[in-house]
């Protein structure tokens, strides 16, 4: 009865829903952000006897409940032997569950992560007579610093006295010079070469709980972790290393392992691209708009469907651009420029440059509805106290409107950023690749190239959680990537929010 | 004038001005323009899908004539992928074709009485068959995967009334039929009678290197042109249902699978446009009371301290990108929601019955307790209280599985209520999508609600309104426009968004509403089958139709809403609001 002389159910269920809005999003950030920081966590591993006596080593994960009773997933690692990478236990088949300090997790170039011990050291295929098992750590940590050494002497190597050798060898037509320059190439090849058999000198012999034996050249090994032995420093600082990986490094293994570098870079360019062109088209049309055209019935008109266009779907960029930008201007570029590659296409497939363009036809409403705002907002005797001093229309835009005007503009650029970082249906259309061997910025002349497609951090979630063979491998990695796009997204929109209420607190207090 | 002739510096300022001002504004309408020609170039790529087909007899220049394969001479016979027919009279006598050779697999009349059958195709492809009969009715009629005879599947329009005289069977299931009269008609398997007029003098000669038909005598004989590119496609073909090879009835199907060219192409749209607006209709079920409810408490009962908080908040959701939210449905919550099927579902009921009953206990606490918790913070403080309902409608899930659903809820629907249950479905995309489209409502319904001038709640609540009497009676009635603006908006967001149904659905071509079955849209198609298509074909510019239809329908639906908002604001001016 009070409840009825109060507001009544309805304003609760009003109230209800504004929380529970919340608390999904809440939730979703929540799960993106513990799985994918989760991910780089060095967690424990566990040795297990199960009751038929066997035994395996493992990290382990969820627990799923069935009617059979509790399930556990063990990521067992030692692909080769086991052939799957994971493992679903009944909990109640284990007998004994052990936390060995000495067991190792090795994430390897191929074959995805061993699990199990380090039992010696070869040395050119001898093995090292080391009993003790500290001596044995600090030796094999000697011989993974020297490697790292000898690693990055031989990148260096390659970057600085190969590369630039191949490079002007493919463009050198004179004969003398070509002699000599393949001479150098062929020196410093035997040089890499040899860095590289000095790499391979060591192996890591590995023995899995199960028994079975492996001699590891340590130029394969890209981790080896010791978790349960870690302290919670170290395993910060594990954290933060691969982390780093991750954002630094390129896709292994079918995109299911290793980092994003590859679709961070290719985001970033796309959208600065997409910027440098959708900025002055967009600014100079909102400008004509609120400023320059006649403001009748048209221009309204005109308004209203440049605000519709913000509502269109994305997909349907994405089809004009593959009609327009690939197939027409594309085709006739490659037709006329590109005529000796034909038919393998250059500009006529989908690429950098048409993913910016028809990204930026997609953000170019939000850019003209966010710098009109600003411009309607500058009270029009701003402008006529320029006029009335003698300024010219050109003088009053350059030296009044616009400069009060740019935080709209820069507004509209951050919010078109923001969206354009997290479309991915049109890219799916015009240029996105699952995998890209090439970044579309190298050292090689013309330095940017416009036609080469480009990886994307969003269609990288698409296609690693959705294409990749092994999901369980893969869903870490795609909360990680959906993790950095989200707070990316996220940092650029809060920018715009704080900046269009810095906008509102200043012009606001001036009457129109 | 003058002045400016005088002055060579101000005359220079003035042409600068002059250049700039015609500079902006031919990027200003180029710009513009370009945005806008999106809707034509989709209809410009579409036109051609609607093109009547022609067939005309080509001007040859050299007289000679090439050397021609020769037409089938029998046009009582026809050979199929399995089957070979033969006419007898007014039936049709069907053989199967086995290792051992030709089988009688029976006989069925083809034509009404007192017509007899004077000729038969195989249409491309060998599963269909055209019958013509001597008062100038062509039929067609497609074998079956598992039977021995064929089924009629349609009568076409009548060439005529004179006998067939002959039918041949062209590319892309297309055949031309000639009869006694010499009139000429081109059919399509799908699209019935496209074309017809005279035929040209003589008959046909046979078919050159290059698959062109050759007409007329030895003497005389010219080139066959038949301009017939999407003779499959008209507007019934898109939405009715048709009469497939290898199907019993007619069906709506989408299926274009390039791989096979012995297997038709099924292009019917309506599956892809129920998709759509199913996917959208469950988006707008969840959104809507969600996005208009947390439109009302912001706007009049929470503190104003609260609002300038929460509500950036819910419109910052709008910015997560639909292809996370995708993810988060389809690979995170689709299984999840398959383990806790009749938990998530008692949460229907269990949400709503939180909030009313967390107003019950807090109407009946003390009033120290109700000034610590006031109805203006209820959005921050129900959280917990809704989370922890949740939580326990999603332990007892099991049980309750146990207790009514015989320990399986998927196979107790199949059984029970005939209903499949597909892992990424409807339900799915609509929480997903739901989630998507509810900032984007509830930021323009919220803007509409507090634009109300406040002059009249206040006038309510001065003759002893309630808040919210005075909200349902004035405030919701001023602002009704602009929540109807709002939903709009919402709609068309829902129909157009891609990456979420891609991910969220199995994308498969269904036509129920189930919410436990998956669905697919025209953007997902879109999304999945443009980049395989080939440049120019019929699927080419069907998908750009269907980029066309969402172009239209969004645009349509914002311009309504737009003019609508528009409207309202001036409306509020008279009133005295704030603008």
């Amino acid at each position: 009865m009070r409840l009825a002389r109060g507001e009544g159910p309805w304003a609760w269920l009003a109230a209800g829903s504004v929380a529970l809005s919340l608390l999904l999003l809440v939730a979703l950030l929540a799960l993106l952000a513990g799985r994918g920081l989760a991910h780089f966590w060095p967690g424990e591993l566990v040795q297990v006897e199960l009751d038929d006596g066997s035994r395996f080593a493992a990290r382990p994960g969820r627990e799923e409940r069935s009617a059979e009773g509790v399930e556990r997933l063990y990521h067992t690692g030692n692909r080769e032997w086991l052939g799957t990478p994971w493992r679903w236990v009944e909990v109640a088949r284990i007998v004994d569950q052990q936390r060995p300090a000495e067991l190792v997790i090795v994430e390897r170039r191929r074959w995805g992560d061993f699990i199990g011990r380090v039992v010696g050291l070869e040395e050119d295929g001898v093995a090292l007579d080391i009993d003790d098992e500290a001596a044995r750590w600090t030796a094999l940590d000697e011989r993974l610093t020297r490697l790292a050494r000898l690693r990055e002497a031989r990148d260096a190597l390659r970057q600085e006295e190969v590369m630039p050798r191949v490079r002007a060898l493919s463009a050198e037509q004179d004969v003398a010079s070509r002699a000599r320059l393949e001479d150098e190439l062929a020196a410093a090849n035997a040089e890499v070469l040899a860095l590289q058999a000095r790499m391979a000198r060591d192996r890591v012999v590995l023995e899995s709980v199960a028994g079975e034996r492996l001699a590891l050249p340590l130029e394969e090994v890209l981790a080896l972790q010791r978790p349960n032995a870690m302290s919670l420093p170290a395993k910060l600082g594990a954290w933060g290393e691969r982390a780093w990986r991750f954002l630094s490094e390129g896709p292994r293994a079918a995109n299911t392992a290793g980092g994003v570098w590859p679709a961070i870079f290719g985001t970033v360019l796309m959208v600065l691209l997409m910027s440098l062109l959708v900025a002055p088209f967009g600014v100079l049309a909102a400008i004509y708009l609120n400023e320059i055209a006649h403001q009748g019935r048209l221009t309204r008109l005109v308004r209203i469907s440049v605000r519709n266009l913000a509502g269109v779907p994305s997909i349907v960029y994405g089809v004009f651009g593959l009609g327009v930008f690939v197939y027409g201007i594309g085709g006739s570029l490659d037709e006329w420029f590109f005529s000796d590659q034909l038919p393998s296409p250059t500009f006529g497939t989908g690429g950098l440059l048409w993913a910016s363009l028809t990204l930026a036809l997609l953000t170019l409403p939000v850019v003209i509805v966010a710098t009109e705002e600003g411009l309607a907002r500058i009270p029009d005797h701003q402008r006529e106290g320029a006029l009335a001093l003698g300024a010219t229309r050109l003088e009053t835009l350059r030296r009044v409107v616009v400069p009060m005007a740019l935080p709209a503009m820069l507004t509209g650029m951050i919010l078109a950023v923001a969206r354009a970082a997290g479309e991915v249906a049109p890219l799916m259309l015009v240029g996105v690749a699952k995998l890209a061997p090439q970044v579309p910025l190298d050292g090689e002349f013309p330095f940017l190239h416009l036609e080469r497609k480009f990886m994307h951090l969003g269609y990288h979630i698409f296609d690693v959680g959705f294409h990749s063979g092994d999901v369980e491998a893969a869903l870490p990695l795609v909360y990680a990537t959906a993790l950095l796009l989200v707070v990316v997204i996220l940092v650029l929109n809060l920018t715009a929010i704080f900046m269009r209420h810095h906008l509102k607190a200043r012009h606001g207090a001036l009457p129109r | 004038m003058t002045d400016h002739a005088a002055f060579p510096r101000q005359r220079l300022r003035f042409i600068c001005d002059r250049l700039a001002t015609a500079l902006i504004s031919a990027c200003g309408i180029g710009v513009i323009g370009a945005v806008l020609a999106i809707g034509v170039f989709l209809a410009v790529e579409v036109a051609p899908l609607f093109v009547a087909p022609e067939v005309r007899e080509q001007a040859t220049a050299g007289d000679s004539l090439p050397a021609l394969a020769s037409l089938p001479t029998d046009s009582l016979s026809a050979a199929g992928e399995q089957q070979q027919w033969q006419a007898d009279g007014r039936e049709l006598v069907v053989f199967q074709r086995t290792a051992s050779g030709l089988e009688l697999a029976g006989r069925v009349e083809a034509v009404p009485p007192s017509r007899r059958i004077t000729a038969l195709a195989a249409l491309q492809g060998g599963r269909a068959l055209l019958i013509g009969d001597d008062g100038g009715g062509v039929q067609r009629w497609v074998t079956l995967a598992d039977q021995d005879l064929p089924v009629p599947a349609g009568r076409y329009q009548a060439l005529g009334s004179a006998p067939i005289r002959q039918l041949i069977a062209l590319p892309d299931r297309q055949a031309l039929a000639v009869n006694e009269a010499n009139q000429m008609g081109l059919y399509q398997a799908i699209g019935g009678l496209r074309w017809q007029g005279q035929a040209p003098s003589g008959e046909a000669l046979g078919w050159d290197d290059q698959g062109g038909l050759w007409w007329g005598s030895p003497d005389a004989a010219s080139r066959l042109e038949i301009d017939a590119e999407h003779a499959e496609v008209n507007w019934r073909s898109l939405w009715l249902p048709q009469h497939y090879e290898g199907y019993a009835a007619p069906q709506q199907r989408w299926q274009t699978s390039a791989s096979d060219s012995r297997d038709e192409p099924r292009y019917g749209l309506a599956p892809l446009a129920w998709g759509t607006l199913k996917a959208a209709a469950y988006a707008l079920l969840v959104a809507i009371p969600l996005a208009l409810g947390a439109a009302v408490h912001t706007a009049c009962f929470m503190s104003a301290g609260l609002r300038t908080r929460i509500k950036p908040t819910l419109e910052l959701m709008e910015a997560l990108p639909g292809v996370v939210l995708g993810f988060i449905a389809g690979l995170v919550l689709a299984p999840w929601v398959e383990r806790y099927l009749p938990g998530v579902l008692a949460l229907l009921l269990v949400l709503p019955l939180g909030m009313l009953s967390g107003g019950a206990l807090w109407a009946c606490c003390s009033a120290r307790w109700r000034q610590r918790l006031p109805l203006s913070w209820a959005g921050l403080w129900l959280m917990p209280w809704l989370a922890l309902l949740a939580a326990l409608a999603l332990w007892l899930s099991p049980s309750l599985e146990r207790l009514w659903f015989d320990g399986d809820m998927r196979s107790w629907l199949a059984l029970q209520l005939g209903l499949d249950y597909a892992s990424r479905n409807a339900m799915i995309v609509g929480l997903a999508m739901g989630l998507a489209v509810m900032p984007t409502i509830y930021a323009l319904a919220e803007d509409a609600l507090s634009g109300v001038p406040k002059s009249l709640a206040e006038g309510a609540a001065a003759m002893g309104a309630t808040r919210w009497q005075a909200l349902w009676k004035v405030v919701l009635p001023a602002a009704s426009p602009g929540i109807f603006a709002a939903l709009m908006i919402g709609a068309g967001r829902a129909v157009g968004e891609t990456m979420i149904v891609l991910m969220a659905t199995g994308n498969t071509a269904v036509m129920t509403a189930s919410p436990f079955e998956g669905l697919r849209s025209l953007s997902a198609n879109i999304a999945i089958e443009l980049p395989e298509a080939a440049l120019g074909g019929t699927h080419y510019r069907l998908l750009f139709l269907s980029a066309l239809l969402l172009f239209v329908f969004t645009f349509c639906v914002n311009t309504l809403a737009e003019v609508v908002r528009g409207r309202l604001r001036r409306r509020y001016q008279r009133l005295g609001g704030p603008t």
